[in-house]
């Protein structure tokens, strides 16, 4: 019984952003996700108005680590049922804990592996741009494909891990998230993002800065490696701009390289 | 082209686009994928990987922090592949200037998105004063009512920039002179380039753990 309403809150748990509103953020998604098991835990009305009503507080973390807060929430209220707790105890559990996953679940999904995933994909592209007969077929469709394979059986089962062992080990799961060597993982994976960028640029100049097709901005004079060198310095030196404005800028420029004749 | 209706195109990408904060965070949203599925079903997954990888570089930090709200670089990335292939087909150029085009509405639509979620203030009232009255069923329709809501917006956007937008797009392409033309075929290379460096500089602060291990001695 109480595996069928885990798997109903672990399906749920997709749609936890879903009513985002800027008053209270997460919280009717956090209510959504949590409802099946206060069902279970309540099955006095008047008791069950009462945990639904303090779930509709604030709330906000990432969308990935809500899962293991909603668990350990859960296991709050089990107690709660059964008067061992007081529902201080079950907002302090919600508080305490949407910070500090928060910026885990940021720095590693957001920061980490999806730049991974990403560029992986984008160095696949300049490999694959190379091969014409390649990309006149459908074929390249395989890429974004390749995408969502790597990010999602990451993403997924460790989604699924969050609320299975939030379930089973209670606050013990944070202790175990904390003993991982996070960082050193993190400091791994940025290495091979920043690995896998390096490449793809190297691959990037080879093709279209010194390759057949280097004949946009120098005719043959020179390389266009040279032209690419200094944006690429530039766009690293004003990084702090908006990337809105920075496209409009590279436009723009290269549009006065048009109309000057280079 | 496998698929030219165009109502049935916005509804794909507003499926993807949903995929930023209201439905499962699979990452669908990014320009890497829905560009070139969009190409794909275009006839041309070519310019969608093109400008898809664009887009994923240059807006690398465009992600939902907090409460803050970014531009939707899905929309970008989408709209501009679904414009090009449908006008100009293969034109490199034509393509940049999807991508320039449809960056002023990725900014209107976040304003929409943000009217959406001041919206869901209300909404997320009604279900708390249901919740009170032991109207229980309310959370879901909340939920469900706030997904739709989401998409429905997306959906009418799209349904507008696919269709009407897209043919200002077509219009304002057909006037430009040669030099602007040469300028945005240009842009074609220097835009990747331009997208190495946006992550070199998101990189920038990354630590090697050998180096700082001799620091500390």
């Amino acid at each position: 019984m109480l595996k069928i309403i885990y798997t109903k809150m672990f399906i749920k748990s997709f749609f936890v952003q879903a009513l985002w509103n800027y008053e209270r953020l997460q919280n009717i998604g956090f209510l959504f996700v949590i409802k099946p098991f206060l069902d279970n835990a309540y099955p006095d009305k008047n008791e069950r108005r009462e945990a639904l009503m303090r779930h509709t507080g604030f709330f906000n973390t990432h969308p990935y680590m809500a899962n293991i807060i909603i668990a350990i929430t859960a296991n709050t209220e089990a107690k709660m049922a059964k008067n061992e707790t007081i529902a201080a105890d079950v907002n302090l559990v919600k508080s305490s804990m949407a910070g500090p996953l928060a910026a885990i679940g940021d720095s590693f999904f957001w920061g980490t592996l999806r730049p991974l995933a990403a560029f992986i994909c984008v160095f696949m592209v300049i490999l694959f741009s190379q091969i014409s007969e390649f990309a006149s077929l459908d074929y390249g469709i395989v890429i974004p494909i390749y995408f969502l394979i790597i990010y999602n059986t990451i993403h997924i089962p460790l989604r699924y891990w969050f609320m299975f062992s939030g379930f089973k080990l209670d606050r013990e799961s944070i202790a175990l998230l904390s003993k991982f060597e996070f960082k050193y993982l993190w400091e791994m994976l940025r290495y091979t993002v920043l690995a896998v960028i390096i490449v793809s640029i190297i691959l990037y100049f080879k093709v279209f800065g010194f390759g057949p097709v280097n004949k946009n901005f120098f005719g043959a004079s020179f390389p266009d490696a040279l032209i690419y060198g200094a944006v690429l310095v530039l766009s690293f030196i004003l990084g702090r701009f908006s990337a809105t404005f920075m496209v409009y800028m590279i436009v723009l420029a290269c549009i006065a390289m048009a109309y000057l004749g280079m | 082209m496998i698929i030219e209706n165009i109502f049935v195109l916005a509804f794909i990408a507003a499926w993807c686009s949903a995929d930023v904060t209201a439905f499962g965070q699979f990452m669908i949203y990014r320009p890497i994928f829905c560009a070139p599925l969009i190409g794909f079903l275009t006839g041309d997954v070519t310019s969608g990987l093109w400008l898809g990888m664009i887009a994923e570089m240059v807006w690398i930090n465009a992600v939902p922090l907090g409460v803050a709200v970014p531009i939707d670089i899905s929309l970008i990335s989408m709209l501009s592949t679904f414009w090009v292939n449908k006008y100009f087909p293969g034109i490199q150029e034509a393509a940049i200037w999807s991508l320039v085009f449809a960056i002023p509405f990725a900014y209107l639509y976040k304003e929409i998105d943000i009217a959406g979620r001041k919206f869901n203030i209300k909404i997320m009232h009604w279900v708390e004063r249901g919740v009170q009255k032991d109207k229980e069923s309310r959370i879901n329709l909340g939920i469900f009512f706030g997904l739709f809501l989401f998409v429905l917006r997306l959906y009418i956007f799209y349904l507008i920039a696919m269709g009407f937008i897209g043919i200002l797009y077509q219009m304002i392409y057909l006037q430009f002179p040669a030099f602007m033309v040469a300028g945005f075929k240009k842009a074609w290379f220097l835009l990747p380039v331009l997208g190495f460096g946006a992550i070199l500089h998101n990189f920038r602060n990354i630590k090697v753990p050998f180096l700082e291990s001799r620091k500390k001695c």
